[in-house]
C-alpha cells in the first residue's frame, strides 16, 4: 500500500517524458522540468527508506527495493553518466530491461551497444550480437544496436546510415529513436551539418532528448532559420542538456578563423573567353572540369566538345598538320576519333565520380556519353537488385539485420544513379527495381515473418511507383503497402483508402 | 585529364612548334639536369599546375614526339590548352563550424 503514491509518481515521471517527446516547443522545456522534479522527488524518497531500512537491519529489503524502484526512474541517467563512460555492456543490459515495462529488451540491447561502443571488445560484440539475432523480427532497436555496433568500431558512416534508415521502420521504440536521434544530433555537430541537424528538427523526424533539443537550437541559429531560439532560450535548453562543460561551446556564434598566408599556386586560364576558337574553348571547358565538377560545367565541356569536333577548321587544321608532319594516311580521322574516345572517357569518369547525369548534347561526345551513363548505371542496379532478389529463390537465409543492410545499401546505389541520370533513368530503373523489390518483400512477408523490414520495402517501391507514374504497380503497392504491420510494440493499422 | 597532365610538351617544357633538333636537345638538357639533381628540373607547369618531372617521363615524352601520330595527338591538346600562370591565391577563411571530437564529448563513439 506505501508503494502506491510511489508508483502513481513513477506513471506521472513517465507520462511527463511521454508528453516531452511531442513537443518541440517551449512546453519540451516546461516537461523536463516536471520530470526532472518527479525524478527528484522518487530517488530523494527511495534514498531516505533505504536509510532508514539499513538503519533498522533490513539491509535485505534494502537492495531490491533500490534495484526496483531506482532503476526505473535513473536508469537511463546512470548508464549515460556511469556504464557507459565505464563500458559496462553487460550492466548496462540489464538495467536497460529495467528502464522499460514494454519490450524492455529493446532498450537493453541499445543501452549495452551504447556501453560497448566505449570500451569495444570482441568478445562484447559476439555477445550482443548473439542476443540482437536471437530477436525475430526486426525493428528499430536491432538497426540501432548494430548502428552503435558499427560506430564502436570506428564506422561513422555506417552507423549514421543505419540511424537514419531506421525512419523506414513501423516498428517505434520511442526511447530507442530518441537515442538515435542524439547520436545523429551529435553526429551532424561534429560534421558542422547545421542545415540536416535543422531539417531532421523540423520534421521531427525523431523525438528529442534534452541534448538533441538544445543542439536543434543551435542548428537553427547557425543557418540563420526563421524560428531560431533567442540567447536566453537557447541558455535554457543549454542547462538542461547533459554533457554541459562540451556544450558550452556552442553558446556563442561560431568564430572565422584568420589565415593571412597566401599560396602561390598555377593555374591556367579556364574560363572560356567568347571569340575563341572552338577547339581552344572546348580545351578550356575540359581543363575547368578539373577545378570545379558541376552539371553546368559538365554541360558546358560537352557542349564545346561537340561543336569543336564538328567545327570544319578543327578538321581542316588536323588534316594540314597531319601532313606537314608526315603522319601516315588516315592520321587524321584516327586522331578525331582518338581525341572523342578519351574526351568521353575522361568527361564519363569524371561525371560518375561527381554523380552528375548525362547532359543533353548531340554531338559525337554528348551521345555517346549519354549512352555509357545511362547504361553503365543501368546494368550495375540491375545486376546489384537481381543478386538481391536471387535469394530468395536459392533459399539462402540472411539474418534479419543482414537483409536490411543490404536493402538499404541497394537503396543508396538506386538513390545516386536516379539523382545523377534524371527522371529519365528513373522510369527506366523502376520497372526491374519493382519486379525484384515486390518478389523479394513479398517472399520475406510470407516466408521470413519480416513484416517491418518488407513493410519498408513495399512503402520505398510505392513511393517510386508514384514519382514514374506507373499504375499497375501503384495499384499492388498500395494494397501490399496498407496491410496491417505486427510489431512488439503493437499492431500498426493504416487507413485503407 | 593525363592527355593535359603528362602532354609530351608540357613534360619538356617546350613550345608546340619546336622542331625535332630541338625536341631532342631539350630531352638530353633536362635528362643532365634531372642526373645532376636540379630542383628546376624536377617539377613541369601545366594548365592543371605543377607536376614531377622524372627521367622516365623524359624519355616517353621525347619517344612520343617522334612519332607524328603522336605528336599530332599531342599537338591538339598542347597548341589549344590556356596558358598556365602563377598566381597567388588568397585561402578563403573558413569558418570553425565543425567541431571534432563532438559526438565523444557528448557521449558517444567513434
Amino acid at each position: 500500500m506505501y508503494a502506491l503514491p510511489f508508483i502513481l509518481f513513477m506513471r506521472l515521471h513517465r507520462a511527463a517524458l511521454d508528453a516531452r517527446r511531442k513537443d518541440r516547443t517551449w512546453k519540451f522545456l516546461g516537461w523536463s522540468a516536471i520530470s526532472g522534479l518527479l525524478a527528484a522527488i522518487l530517488i530523494g524518497c527511495l534514498l531516505f527508506a533505504t536509510v532508514i531500512l539499513f538503519a533498522t537491519g533490513l539491509w535485505w529489503l534494502g537492495i531490491p527495493l533500490l534495484a526496483l524502484f531506482l532503476i526505473p526512474v535513473a536508469g537511463t541517467l546512470i548508464t549515460r553518466h556511469a556504464l557507459v563512460p565505464l563500458g559496462m555492456y553487460r550492466t548496462a543490459f540489464w538495467i536497460g530491461h529495467f528502464t522499460s515495462v514494454e519490450d524492455s529488451d529493446a532498450m537493453a540491447l541499445v543501452f549495452s551497444a551504447w556501453a560497448l561502443s566505449h570500451r569495444p571488445s570482441t568478445a562484447g560484440e559476439v555477445w550482443i550480437a548473439a542476443r540482437r539475432d536471437r530477436r525475430r523480427p526486426l525493428g528499430d532497436a536491432e538497426v540501432v544496436t548494430t548502428a552503435l555496433l558499427a560506430s564502436a568500431r570506428g564506422d561513422a558512416a555506417g552507423a549514421r546510415q543505419l540511424m537514419r534508415s531506421t525512419l523506414d521502420l513501423v516498428e517505434v521504440h520511442p526511447a530507442v529513436r530518441e537515442l538515435a536521434g542524439e547520436w545523429l544530433a551529435c553526429d551532424a555537430a561534429e560534421r558542422g551539418a547545421w542545415h540536416e541537424l535543422a531539417a531532421d528538427a523540423a520534421a521531427a523526424r525523431f523525438p528529442a532528448t534534452s541534448l538533441t533539443y538544445f543542439l536543434e537550437g543551435v542548428a537553427a541559429q547557425r543557418i540563420g532559420a526563421a524560428n531560431a531560439p533567442n540567447a536566453s532560450t537557447l541558455y535554457a535548453r543549454w542547462l538542461f542538456a547533459p554533457h554541459r562543460r562540451a556544450t558550452a561551446q556552442w553558446l556563442t556564434p561560431p568564430r572565422v578563423v584568420s589565415n593571412s598566408q597566401s599560396v602561390e599556386t598555377v593555374i591556367a586560364a579556364t574560363e572560356p573567353a567568347p571569340d575563341r576558337a572552338p577547339l581552344p574553348r572546348a580545351v578550356a571547358a575540359h581543363i575547368g572540369l578539373a577545378h570545379k565538377a558541376s552539371a553546368s560545367e559538365l554541360a558546358e565541356a560537352v557542349g564545346a566538345w561537340d561543336a569543336a569536333l564538328a567545327d570544319e577548321a578543327t578538321r581542316a587544321w588536323i588534316a594540314r598538320r597531319a601532313l606537314e608532319l608526315d603522319a601516315p594516311l588516315g592520321a587524321a580521322e584516327r586522331a578525331l576519333k582518338d581525341v572523342t574516345r578519351a574526351v568521353t572517357d575522361e568527361l564519363a569518369r569524371i561525371a560518375d565520380g561527381a554523380r552528375l547525369g548525362a547532359p543533353s548534347g548531340r554531338g559525337a561526345v554528348g551521345n555517346e556519353l549519354a549512352r555509357r551513363l545511362r547504361h553503365g548505371r543501368l546494368d550495375a542496379l540491375e545486376q546489384g537488385f537481381s543478386r538481391w532478389e536471387a535469394r530468395s529463390n536459392t533459399g539462402q537465409v540472411l539474418p534479419p539485420i543482414d537483409e536490411w543492410r543490404e536493402w538499404i545499401a541497394l537503396r543508396v546505389q538506386y538513390d545516386a544513379a536516379v539523382t545523377a541520370g534524371g527522371l529519365d533513368l528513373r522510369r527506366l530503373a523502376f520497372p526491374h527495381a519493382y519486379k525484384m523489390g515486390n518478389s523479394m518483400s513479398a517472399w520475406l512477408w510470407n516466408t521470413r515473418s519480416e513484416y517491418a523490414l518488407s513493410h519498408a520495402i513495399f512503402t520505398w517501391l510505392l513511393g517510386e511507383a508514384l514519382a514514374v507514374g506507373d499504375t499497375e504497380a501503384i495499384e499492388m503497392l498500395t494494397r501490399n503497402s496498407r496491410l496491417a504491420v505486427s510489431t512488439r510494440t503493437g499492431r500498426v493499422e493504416f487507413p485503407k483508402s | 585529364m593525363n592527355q593535359i597532365a603528362e602532354n609530351p610538351f608540357f613534360v619538356l617544357g617546350i613550345g608546340v612548334d619546336a622542331s625535332r633538333i630541338e625536341i631532342e636537345r631539350e630531352a638530353n638538357k633536362l635528362l643532365g639536369m634531372l642526373e645532376l639533381d636540379f630542383a628546376g628540373a624536377k617539377t613541369y607547369l601545366t594548365p592543371l599546375g605543377p607536376r614531377p618531372r622524372t627521367a622516365e617521363s623524359v624519355r616517353a615524352a621525347v619517344a612520343a614526339l617522334r612519332d607524328p601520330y603522336q605528336r599530332l595527338v599531342a599537338e591538339v591538346w598542347a597548341r589549344h590548352a590556356p596558358a598556365s600562370q602563377v598566381v597567388a591565391v588568397e585561402p578563403e577563411a573558413p569558418i570553425d563550424d565543425a567541431t571534432e571530437g563532438a559526438r565523444r564529448a557528448l557521449g558517444w563513439r567513434p
